[in-house]
């Protein structure tokens, strides 16, 4: 057995790192008050177990269900909390500060923040990153009355996510007209 | 009462005590609709629902010693089937957290509806509401009972029980075109 | 269709019966169930009680039998129950996901819009 105590010393300290090394799961609460005002509320955990299940009943034929095979194929967790309200301003800022604080952590990047004047909507994209390849993504919206947190753990890919879109109901963006002029 | 738990006599439950085959035939003619609907439209699927009914007749089986009365059957019925409905579908909801969508549409249809359409929409509302509330409404609209009543099935303050009668009854009403309040409703909660 | 949503819910939520086959399963597995520690009524002619007494193991195995079938049916209906829900919330996950890059990359198209309308020849 070669070094031996270098081993040990890595058994030892294996807890410590993975400790330290970045989570890209963030603590989710079920906000329940939030729950009891909203009319539509959506609360989503998949583990890999469910994301697992899942796989198995998306059909391979079906050019959605294999596009979404695709996207999941190495996800370890998918996340959502999304409550619609029947009124502006119906939750509080401090509702979503205690998730935003978990996204100061290290290892977190933000990736894109937007503020619309017109609609009071923010939309705040961060990533995760380890060895330049993502392994967490979260999405935090919010808006008049709607207010949405999502975490992806794992390998998440954007562009896949992104092809995704018109199939799901929601039209495709034009990227290209998106470009800020220069 | 309604009409099927009259036609199940006392003399009927004295012989079902004892353990008399047709008259614990005649008690589940009697009471297998009313538990049979409570357990399909809290848990959503024909198979759920008659496996939850099943079990609780089983189990009323074993306790018919302690059942007093014909009006006692009905409230214990009532009760352990809303409270099994309710675990169940709490367990549920620890397995596969709860989404609020259309997509239980297909689990049953009534053949004998007068409004199918109102049927289905009536259904998912009912499933967009949380257990309990969801039980207080069946209790309330399906068994006919008073608030008081559903608060003594269902071991919950009358205040509770009204709450959940109102914000269940205003979303509903939020939800269904066309739909208005009945005078008395106030009075009925 | 104006009408009063209790008289809705009233017509809407009356029981329904269960199918047959059900129902003639419930009433052989509640009088036939082998724990029901109540003894059975004397009945006028002792062999009538005795041919039942018969009977009563062999109707408790089928039961035994029907519902040991009717567990693995279940469960196996349960898994795909379960399995097509967890399809339904990943598609619904991602659905949201979506919708919300897509709503970033519209706050950024606007403010891109407005800035060239502000600054033409930029």
């Amino acid at each position: 057995m070669k070094h031996p105590r270098l081993k040990i010393l890595l058994a030892l300290l294996a807890p410590a790192l993975a400790w330290a090394a970045p989570n890209p799961r963030l603590v989710l609460p079920d906000f329940p008050a939030l729950v009891q005002k909203a009319t539509q509320a959506v609360t989503i955990t998949l583990d890999p177990a469910l994301l697992s299940l899942a796989a198995r009943f998306l059909d391979g034929n079906d050019p959605q269900d294999a596009a979404t095979r695709e996207i999941i194929k190495g996800l370890q967790g998918i996340y959502v909390r999304s409550y619609t309200f029947d009124r502006d301003s119906a939750y509080s800022q401090e509702d979503i500060d205690a998730v935003r604080k978990q996204l100061a952590a290290p290892g977190w990047n933000r990736l894109v923040e937007t503020h619309s004047k017109k609609t009071h909507a923010n939309v705040d994209i961060y990533i995760m990153l380890d060895d330049n390849k993502a392994i967490g993504l979260a999405v935090i919206a919010s808006e008049a009355r709607q207010f949405t947190i999502v975490n992806i753990v794992g390998a998440i890919d954007l562009e896949k996510l992104h092809k995704l879109e018109g199939q799901f109901g929601v039209p495709k963006l034009d990227l290209d007209a998106s470009k800020a002029p220069h | 009462m309604n009409e099927a738990v009259r036609q199940f006599t006392d003399h009927e439950l004295a012989l079902a005590r004892n353990g008399d085959a047709q008259a614990l035939t005649a008690l589940v003619l009697a009471h297998q609709r009313s538990v049979y609907s409570l357990a399909l439209r809290m848990l959503g699927t024909r198979d759920l629902a008659e496996d939850l009914a099943q079990d609780v007749f089983m189990q009323l089986n074993r306790n018919l010693k302690s059942i007093e009365s014909r009006e006692h059957l009905a409230f214990w019925l009532r009760k352990v089937t809303a409270f099994r409905a309710i675990d169940q579908l709490r367990q549920r909801a620890r397995l596969a957290t709860h989404l609020k969508s259309d997509t239980h549409a297909d689990h049953y249809n009534d053949a004998d509806t007068c409004d199918p359409l109102l049927q289905r929409h009536l259904k998912l509302l009912l499933e967009e509401l949380s257990p309990a509330a969801r039980a207080v409404v069946l209790l309330r609209y399906q068994e006919d009972l008073d608030p008081v009543d559903i608060a003594r099935t269902l071991e919950m303050p009358i205040n509770t029980v009204k709450s959940h009668l109102k914000r269940s009854l205003e979303f509903m009403r939020q939800k269904t075109p066309g739909a208005r309040s009945s005078r008395g409703e106030d009075e009925t909660l | 269709m104006s009408q009063d949503l209790e008289s809705q819910l009233r017509a809407a939520l009356r029981p329904i019966a269960p199918s047959a086959t059900f129902e003639k399963r419930l009433i052989a597995c509640v009088t036939d169930d082998p724990q029901h520690s109540q003894p059975k009524a004397n009945r006028v002619g002792g062999a009538g009680w005795r041919s039942r007494a018969r009977w009563l193991p062999v109707a408790a195995a089928a039961c035994v039998l029907i519902g040991v079938g009717l567990q693995n049916r279940l469960q196996v209906r349960r898994e795909r129950e379960n399995g097509l829900e967890a399809r339904r919330q990943v598609v619904e996950a991602l659905r949201v996901t979506s919708q919300k890059l897509d709503l970033a990359y519209e706050i950024v198209k606007s403010q891109s819009s407005s800035f060239t309308d502000e600054n033409p020849g930029v």
